[in-house]
């Protein structure tokens, strides 16, 4: 890493044509609290750092006219939980984005950065892959879109191939009948890493529940929806169970240093057991209950 | 190579650098522009000690690339004073005693400027929040968090006003830090920070498995790559070092005894290069059997760690080891008839108790400076806690004669115990000759913090207790297994020094107790903050809840009961006087603080929200100075020509505070004002006057004595002068606000300044001469234990303390959280109560961590929590809502002003009063730590059958 170039391009194109030279020794810089951490262990050598926070379609959030919400891939965690836009439509992503490290990590870590990293434990994915977000990558050969939930790969393993650049997360218009909420299981209340983190959906039009698990598996593992869920909650402890025991049908959590498999299990269990419960008695998507 | 130009506001000013793209705008900031505030404390950006703002946010300079702040705005510690005024922020640090070490406070202050820059009024919460990425292992947090409060509440009243300076007489009172001003202005150099011309840096190569015969050890790549120096293996290095058993190598001799010992090390031009070149050196391990705990290193036929302890050497007539086994150390203590005393009991219980190793975590990582200079000098600069046992024990490795050999100490980042003895001096001293001399410098990455250097010990405590059904103990049978690790030089006397403590501060007439140091193939063990306390306090203070539950009676009476009381002897035979404290009264104040009810039995839990549940409990603790009988200290006090003195000690202040409390010492004694005394921050082998070490909370009380005999002996000369020029017997003088006079003649004063360097008549003729007074104190009156039994007098004094809490405790999650965690000490007299306060609050923190979430996790031997990502310790949102803290003054007769130590203290048995609040909350009993909400939740689960 001592010969390593710098680059800082302004434009996606520019962007990706330096990425493309080299792909193999060729990184992208956005916050770097994930990359800093590979370079110094030892396990990334790179020769260019190519730093994408000049590029003004990456950095900026954005309303789309069809009511679709564009957040560039280099927008900080910060600017995500602090948007009370996002907050009030989109709660699980906005307290997924405040539970990630400290002040001072989510000040520089960015959305494009946490998903690229994908670590089994990222604390965006679950409310991403609920809200069925895209992920417009850029490449050699142009454009494409991807959705998050083909994005994830393997621990650590996403679908981007070499050379190409992740420029914007898009969340698709969703009703204010559709409302989410994000927690997460810690050894401090200070920070952590996710030894469980979870996301729930409610559609309260289709009577719908689904249920994104993080730390349980490979990657980030969503449900398929539970129905005929009333969202005035007259059912509630018989959905409940459902989505518990959907959940569990899925996960796979291991023991590690952070937890003990079936502390994960259980964790999982009781995260979407508050979520649930939390949604349906709020009635509405706003609001925070700890 | 390619540097990029960077230009960038730094602290208001247009800067332009060049630097290469792969610096951090940490080492930039440090390593080129010299603006040391920033600190690095992990490089991995958990900890915040290097946090700066660029363009007005908080950010981990250690995870910033320089080159991306072209055309930013960066603000340091450094820009945050005006010229030599203080900003509120920085005042208020000082005035709330939210400063110790001072390593991490740059970084904190950063953050709260972050927080005040951006919201005009915010709550405690956002406070908290605000400064939670920045971790402080000294404070507790709760100064930190009142200091930014104040500033932010002052916001409507007129801006934040200083507290008013304390007068005299300053023992008792709150006088404020010395070293705040260095602190908080990021002034104050650590040897982190310190850079000497002509230096190479040094890193090493660890060992990755946990026990094994190196059969090949390949440096030759490692000699060729550029910018290199010297490559070191042990090969050559056949020196053995440790303090009271000298049992470790300098690097790995052909024997790996733990995972992360170094095998070998390079000095080179840069630590990248340092570092790649230990990346080429090639190592081949033959493994051999490892012993991974105590059960298995003491079972029969073990493998040995050390097949050789006959042939080391170590403190005779103090420590027994037994060659052949893995036992370092062997303590007995034996009091009493064991049988007789069990045959007395009408209920007899037995318990085991463990505690896992743990690290001190100070902010600082083990660092060190040294240059084998031409003719055989060395000079050494190091973060250590003792320069005069860093001397005395490199000059025993090395044999050379200790003049030659020059110990600097400046600012040190937190010890915790960690930084006594000797630790990396060795390495750095034979990597300095290797290069021909050149100075080398090798810092401790976070990692090796945890996997090289050492840390607290495991135990193992098997806990058998004869009790009559009143309540009386009436036999006490203790075996402690010591996880000493893979040395134990430090570890033995910790094994020692928890013996004679090891039955709690309780009448016990009959007891057996056996402490036995263990290798085994793990981290090494080496003193700790309390030095064994903590750990043997768990198991006994938990087993005192167990059996005053199991016979019935209330556990507060039932520790009464058996108390310490003048007249009554503890397990060594050392008479309990009227002197050694008031225990009793400890506990009364910390029952009462929390609302304990000794009618109760037990404290019944309160549910508070569904899956919450509250409830208390108590414990106590005790602790004395764990030293060799012969320990020394000594002050120097000199005077200037304007009648100021200064106070020479080599006791380290490390974040303890205690030389702000030797300078109201030495300004009472002097009769002067507390701004004409200072105390120097380096200590250094050659200009200060000797100190043993700065363990033991020591060096308050032999510290103090010294200071008073070097002031008193100023004084002295000071008056003998004086009666030659009032001509009055030096018996009538009265010194008194930097002034002599006679007695009831209030008209004829003589200013010290014109004493100290030696009086001139008007006629010119001149009397006396510079005034240098000098104090020492020795320890007095000890004895060794006896060999067999353990009677004697190892104690210099006793602290006695209780811990009194409140815990909620979630039952889905089973995280336990402190509402409430009332102390009491007696500390025979508090000589600074800002101090006192602050440090028990830090302690208490400290031991929280303890308690609830620290413990190394091991794998095959191989450390796998080696860094803040998955080691936790406590945040500023992981603190008891409220800590109070209560004093009792007992005079110790050889005390200064009666004073006793209190700084390890605090942190014991914090861990005991959580583990029996939980126990009262959810009716389940833990027994070994820490109770993080893992082992909580299943423990519950567990009983409830699912």
């Amino acid at each position: 890493m001592t010969h390593t170039l710098y680059e800082r391009p302004t434009t996606v194109s520019q962007a990706v044509s330096l990425l493309s030279k080299a792909p193999d020794r060729t990184v992208v810089l956005a916050g770097g609290t994930d990359l800093m951490l590979k370079i110094r262990s030892g396990t990334l050598h790179p020769d260019l750092l190519v730093d994408v926070k000049s590029i003004p379609e990456l950095t900026r959030i954005q309303w789309l006219p069809d009511g679709e919400l564009a957040i560039g891939a280099a927008v900080t965690m910060c600017q995500i939980y602090r948007n009370p836009e996002i907050k009030e439509r989109y709660p699980a992503l906005s307290e997924g984005a405040e539970a990630v490290g400290s002040l001072q990590i989510r000040h520089r870590a960015t959305v494009g950065g946490n998903i690229c990293n994908a670590s089994p434990c990222m604390d965006t994915a679950p409310g991403l892959l609920l809200l069925g977000a895209k992920v417009i990558v850029a490449g050699p050969g142009g454009q494409k879109t991807l959705s998050i939930s083909d994005f994830f790969v393997g621990v650590k393993k996403t679908r981007l191939a070499a050379g190409e650049l992740v420029c914007e997360i898009r969340i698709p218009a969703t009703s204010r009948a559709f409302s989410t909420a994000f927690d997460k299981i810690k050894r401090v209340r200070g920070h952590d890493l996710a030894l469980v983190n979870a996301a729930v959906a409610l559609d309260r039009i289709a009577g719908t529940i689904r249920v994104a698990v993080g730390s349980c598996g490979a990657t980030t593992i969503i449900t398929d929806p539970v129905t005929d869920v009333d969202p005035a909650g007259s059912n509630e402890e018989i959905v409940t169970e459902r989505v518990i025991r959907t959940l569990l049908t899925k996960i796979c959590p291991i023991d590690d240093v952070r937890s003990s498999a079936e502390y994960r299990r259980d964790m999982a269990e009781l995260l979407c057991r508050r979520l649930v419960k939390r949604l349906i008695s709020e009635g509405s998507c706003c609001g925070r209950i700890h | 190579m390619m540097k990029h130009l960077v230009t960038l506001t730094l602290n208001g000013q247009k800067t332009t650098l060049e630097v290469e793209p792969h610096r951090t705008l940490l080492s930039v900031l440090k390593g080129d522009l010299h603006l040391d505030g920033a600190k690095e404390g992990c490089g991995i950006g958990e900890c915040g000690a290097c946090t700066v703002l660029l363009n007005g946010e908080p950010v981990n300079g250690c995870l910033v690339f320089a080159v991306e702040c072209d055309g930013a705005t960066v603000d340091t510690i450094e820009g945050e004073a005006d010229d030599d005024t203080l900003s509120a922020l920085q005042q208020a640090f000082i005035d709330h005693g939210a400063v110790q070490c001072g390593f991490c406070t740059p970084g904190m202050i950063n953050s709260a400027r972050a927080l005040l820059a951006t919201n005009e009024s915010p709550t405690r919460e956002d406070i908290v929040e605000a400064v939670s990425g920045n971790y402080c292992r000294c404070t507790g947090y709760q100064p930190i968090i009142d200091a930014i409060e104040a500033v932010a509440r002052a916001r409507d009243h007129g801006g934040y006003k200083t507290t008013p300076v304390p007068a005299a007489p300053y023992v008792g009172g709150p006088t404020k830090r010395i070293d705040g001003y260095d602190k908080v202005t990021g002034s104050a150099s650590f040897v982190h920070d310190m850079v000497v011309p002509n230096m190479l840096h040094a890193r090493m190569k660890l060992a990755s498995v946990a026990s094994a015969r190196i059969v090949k050890l390949d440096v030759a790549k490692a000699e060729s790559m550029p910018g290199v120096r010297a490559v070191l293996t042990g090969a050559t290095l056949t020196q053995k070092l440790g303090l009271y058993m000298q049992d470790k190598d300098i690097l790995v001799r052909d024997r790996v005894r733990h995972q992360g010992e170094a095998v070998a090390a390079v000095a080179a031009d840069t630590v990248d290069q340092a570092k790649a070149a230990c990346d080429a050196i090639e190592v081949v391990y033959e493994p051999l059997p490892a012993v991974l705990d105590v059960q298995e290193a003491t079972a029969p036929n073990a493998p040995l760690v050390h097949p050789d302890i006959a042939g080391y050497s170590w403190m005779k007539g103090v420590f027994f080891p037994e060659p052949g086994t893995n036992i370092a150390h062997h303590q007995k203590i034996r009091k009493g008839d064991i049988e007789k005393g069990f045959a007395q009991a009408d209920r007899v219980f037995e318990h085991q108790f463990t505690n896992p190793p743990v690290q001190h975590v100070p902010m600082e990582t083990h660092t060190a400076i040294v240059r084998a200079k031409p003719g055989g000098a060395v000079d050494i600069i190091t973060s250590a806690q003792s320069p005069f046992t860093v001397q005395y024990l490199f000059c025993h490795t090395f044999q050379l004669p200790l003049n030659k050999v020059r110990v600097q100490v400046p600012y040190v980042g937190g010890g915790f115990g960690g930084k006594a003895g000797v630790h990396l001096e060795p390495l750095v001293y034979c990597l300095s000759k290797a290069t021909g001399g050149r100075p080398v410098k090798l810092v401790a990455t976070r990692e090796e913090e945890f996997n090289t250097l050492p840390s607290r010990q495991g135990l193992t405590s098997r806990i058998k207790t004869g009790v009559t059904k009143d309540g009386k103990i009436t036999a006490l049978e203790i075996t402690y297994l010591w996880d000493a690790g893979a040395y134990a030089d430090y570890g033995v006397n910790v094994g020692r020094a928890a013996a004679y403590s090891g039955a709690g501060p309780y009448v016990v007439p009959n007891c057996k107790l056996d402490s036995k140091v263990v290798y085994t193939n793990k981290i090494y063990g080496t003193a700790y903050r309390g030095f064994g306390h903590l750990e043997v306090l768990w198991g006994i203070e938990r087993n005192m809840d167990l059996v005053a539950r199991a016979i019935g009676i209330d556990p507060m009476e039932f520790r009464r009961k058996n108390l310490l009381r003048p007249g009554k002897q503890t397990i060594t035979g050392e008479l309990f006087t009227e002197h050694h404290g008031r225990p009793e009264e400890c506990l009364r104040l910390v029952a009462q603080a929390i609302g304990w009810d000794p009618k109760s039995r037990v404290d019944r839990p309160v549910k508070v929200a569904s899956g919450k549940v509250r409830a208390k409990g108590l414990a106590m603790l005790h602790k004395a100075p764990a030293m060799p009988v012969f320990t020394s200290c000594s002050a120097v006090i000199k005077f200037s020509g304007d009648g100021s003195a200064t106070v020479l000690v080599s006791g380290i202040d490390y974040g303890q505070g205690t030389y702000t409390t030797l300078a109201q010492i030495a300004a009472d004694e002097l009769k002067l004002p507390i701004d004409k005394i200072h105390v120097p921050w380096d200590s250094d082998t050659d200009y200060t006057p000797y100190d043993w070490q700065t363990v033991a909370s020591r060096f308050a009380v032999m510290g103090g004595n010294a200071v008073i005999q070097a002031a008193r002996d100023c004084l002295d000369q000071i008056r003998k002068t004086a009666s030659q020029v009032l001509h009055a017997p030096v018996e009538q003088l009265v010194c008194e606000s930097g002034t002599v006079y006679v007695k009831g003649k209030l008209g004829q004063t003589l200013a010290y300044k014109d004493l100290v360097l030696g009086y001139s008549f008007p006629n010119g003729n001149s009397i006396g001469g510079p005034v240098i007074g000098h104090g020492r104190y020795i320890a007095q009156g000890l004895t060794h234990l006896d060999p067999a039994t353990g009677q004697g007098l190892p104690a210099l004094n006793w602290t006695y303390g209780a811990h009194g809490v409140e815990i909620e405790v979630d039952t889905d999650t089973g995280e336990i959280h402190v509402v409430k965690l009332a102390s009491a000490f007696d500390p025979g007299k508090v000589l600074n109560i800002q101090q006192c306060r602050t440090q028990v609050i830090g302690g208490v923190v400290q031991g929280l961590g303890s308690a609830v979430l620290e413990k190394f996790v091991f794998d095959k031997g191989r450390l796998v929590n080696n860094s803040f990502s998955d080691y936790k310790i406590p945040t500023a949102k992981d603190i008891p809502d409220s800590m109070e803290q209560f004093f009792v003054e007992t005079p110790h007769p050889q005390g200064p002003y009666g004073a006793r130590g209190i700084a390890e203290h605090p942190m014991i048995s914090v861990p005991s009063a959580i583990g029996n609040a939980l126990a009262n909350a959810t009716g389940v009993d833990l027994f070994e730590l820490p109770l993080d909400a893992e082992k909580v939740y299943l423990a519950l689960k567990r009983r409830k059958g699912v």
